[in-house]
């Protein structure tokens, strides 16, 4: 089964579409708005990156003709959704902890409840566009959000749902700063991944795999699909010499954004008409993604 | 398809395995104790079913809840007949709060903690040379849906062995946002009594071994008939009868089953006025008169999040091996929407069962219901 990538969203300050990625980065650029894109309401009490989350979910879904005039166009319990993020609600966790430290826990906002559990985004974006297939989140550091694509596909593929929407999306504050020692992109990408290739088609999902290296993971795509175009991948050893490379690196530590900013990447890649597959390297996680042109 | 459970594995506030954890369950020993190394005076609620595994009493430490999980991977393994060598064999964690509890540690008191260390890549690869590993973070149904993802791999031929694992300890910010909004913290958890006063969080790890056939000369364990995943999509922290009904049709569909087959459900059973109200109305409706064992964990371990689905469903298998259903310690009077069901209470059911219902549910309404047959 053929699974199409049919939805593409992209929230980074300065890029706020798959071509932008491909770009530098715009030095300076103002962080991303979530209220700017789907207005205020719903977004009081959310932690940044569920607000970052929701506003990536509404453009792909609405990209993927999915979402339209504010409900689904197809049967949610046909929809679900992956979302992968490592960092998303350690800021809620720390504040707690430090607030209990400092007073007691009648110093806590009940409001934060929800924040304290890290499927929020998931469950939140599932609660805003009536999601009722599979929800899960991925918090398996570097390679989450090309393991959130894998499960996305795997899921398809058994027929648990029609199509997946995939984020990947992290917040940048004192707390994330801290812990990945330097800054945080502060947003993020997502996709809708879809049981059938149609127009929509904007890529193809090629092999989705994890080995011990990551060298042996770029061997093992160009195995499976040579005569690649371009590589996305934040470090250089594991691609051969002459490929072209595009790091993603400029907006700080993308973290379990990572992979769904690749796979983003390489549809606007696909959009400036290029044809040859694309390598998404994460850590040892990997993929391929094929133009949508193999489709017809 | 049917998959063979080969191994399984479990550690609780209640057992050291799953032999001790359903003798505990059997006896009625109870997990719940006073705070172990949280400062009492900050909380409300003074207990927790923790395991009292710190190297000194009273400090906390960080990585408990990845070396729970290394304790129960190794007894599922074991009880498989596989080497400790998982290089070559996925391994999918559920979890509810990860290595969060670290990441406190870390940010309050300055222990050494990076972000690679929030999820278990790192000692699945260090204790079992684990290079596929998975951590998803799904709230309480966490291990359930893990289980899903584990049925999914093994039906399109992905690996040939899987094991699936839960694991949880509790952290400050979960138990003190429940206690700020908890006034009056309950004194025990008493699922599906009529005088229930809410849930307190437990700790524990479970684990077993799947695989796509039975190698020659080993016992099984259980067969995994079908797992169903959805999610309400209503509220972020309040269940929905349609959610978890659809569910747990679901499972039942994809097992090829009928209500009237089904012997025994392990309820999710918090002990939370509103959990226990929406199962039981929803499971009188499914089975509509053919009356299953009905029992659950959770008043003797208390609710032990992401790890919680994946502990009741290896004590559904010791259930069907042993024909035996612990009854739900502390329930003395049914809440009214369980008149007519068959609840355990009391003292252990002795029965013949052949098939079990697993359900766990988690916040944000996300639903995970497995069926599972016994070894026999």
């Amino acid at each position: 089964m053929t699974l199409a990538v049919t939805g593409i969203a992209v929230a980074l300050p300065g890029a706020a579409d798959a071509r932008a990625l491909l770009q530098p980065v715009r030095p300076g650029a103002d962080p991303v708005d979530p209220a700017a894109l789907i207005g205020k309401k719903g977004l009081r009490f959310k932690d940044r990156a569920t607000q970052l989350g929701l506003a990536l979910a509404q453009a792909a879904l609405t990209d993927a003709g999915i979402w339209r005039d504010g409900e689904p166009t197809v049967p949610g319990d046909r929809l679900g959704t992956v979302v992968s993020s490592n960092l998303g609600n350690a800021d809620t966790v720390c504040r707690a902890v430090e607030t209990i430290a400092k007073e007691s826990t009648g110093a806590l906002s009940p409001m934060d409840t929800p924040n304290a559990s890290s499927n929020i985004i998931a469950s939140q974006t599932a609660i805003r566009y009536g999601l009722r297939g599979p929800n899960l989140t991925v918090c398996n550091g570097r390679t989450s959000g090309l393991d959130a694509l894998r499960w996305a596909a795997l899921m398809l593929r058994t027929g648990r749902a029609d199509h997946m929407l995939v984020t990947g999306v992290e917040p940048d504050n004192e707390v994330t700063r801290r812990l990945v020692d330097g800054p945080v992109a502060d947003g993020g990408a997502a996709l809708v991944l879809s049981r059938h290739a149609t127009t929509r088609a904007k890529a193809l999902l090629g092999p989705v795999i994890r080995t011990a290296r990551h060298v042996d993971t770029a061997e093992e795509l160009t195995r499976r699909a040579p005569g690649g175009d371009l590589w996305l991948s934040a470090d250089d050893q594991p691609v051969p010499g002459s490929a072209r490379r595009i790091a993603l690196t400029g907006w700080g530590e993308l973290s379990g954004a990572l992979g769904v900013v690749q796979c983003a990447g390489a549809v606007g890649w696909f959009a400036q008409g290029r044809s040859g597959p694309v390598y998404a390297l994460a850590g040892s996680a990997g993929a391929v993604l094929f133009a949508p042109e193999r489709a017809v | 398809m049917t998959y063979p459970i080969l191994g399984t594995g479990a550690v609780a506030s209640i057992g050291a395995d799953p032999d001790e954890i359903f003798d505990s369950l059997c006896a009625g020993r109870s997990g719940l104790a006073p705070l172990r190394a949280f400062d009492r005076s900050r909380f409300n609620a003074q207990q927790l079913f923790e395991i009292d595994d710190r190297q000194t009493d009273g400090v906390d430490e960080p990585g408990r809840a990845g070396r729970l999980l290394v304790e129960a991977v190794r007894q599922a393994v074991l009880d498989a007949g596989l080497s400790e060598d998982l290089a070559e064999i996925p391994v999918l964690v559920g979890t509810g709060l990860r290595e969060l509890r670290s990441l406190e540690l870390w940010w309050r008191d300055g222990i050494p903690f990076d972000a690679d260390g929030l999820h278990f890549e790192d000692v699945l690869k260090r204790r079992f040379g684990a290079v596929d590993t998975h951590t998803f973070a799904g709230a309480c149904s966490a291990s359930l849906y893990a289980l899903a993802l584990v049925w999914d791999m093994l039906e399109l031929g992905e690996a040939e062995t899987v094991v699936v694992a839960g694991c949880d300890v509790v952290t400050e910010s979960m138990f003190g946002q429940a206690d700020r909004v908890q006034f009056d913290p309950p004194s025990s958890v008493r699922p599906f009594d009529k005088d229930r006063q809410g849930t307190i969080l437990g700790e524990g790890a479970a684990a077993i071994v799947l695989s796509r056939s039975v190698p020659p000369d080993r016992p099984v364990r259980g067969w995994l008939r079908s797992v169903a995943v959805n999610c309400d999509a209503h509220h972020q922290t309040a269940p929905d009868a349609a959610g978890v009904e659809s569910a747990i049709l679901l499972a039942q569909e994809q097992a090829g089953v009928t209500p009237a087959e089904i012997d025994l459900v392990m309820l999710h059973g918090t002990g939370t006025p509103l959990n226990d109200r929406t199962e039981a109305a929803v499971t009188a409706r499914v089975f509509d008169g053919h009356g299953p064992a009905l029992t659950g964990i959770k008043s003797l371990t208390g609710h032990t999040s992401g790890s919680a689905g994946l502990l009741s469903l290896i004590m559904a298998l010791r259930c069907l091996d042993q024909g035996v259903v612990p009854p739900v310690a502390g329930l003395v009077d049914p809440l009214p929407e369980g008149a007519g069901l068959r609840l355990v209470a009391g003292e252990s059911l002795l029965a013949p069962l052949g098939l079990a219902q697993v359900n766990s549910f988690g916040f944000g309404g996300v639903n995970a219901v497995a069926i599972v047959g016994g070894a026999a």
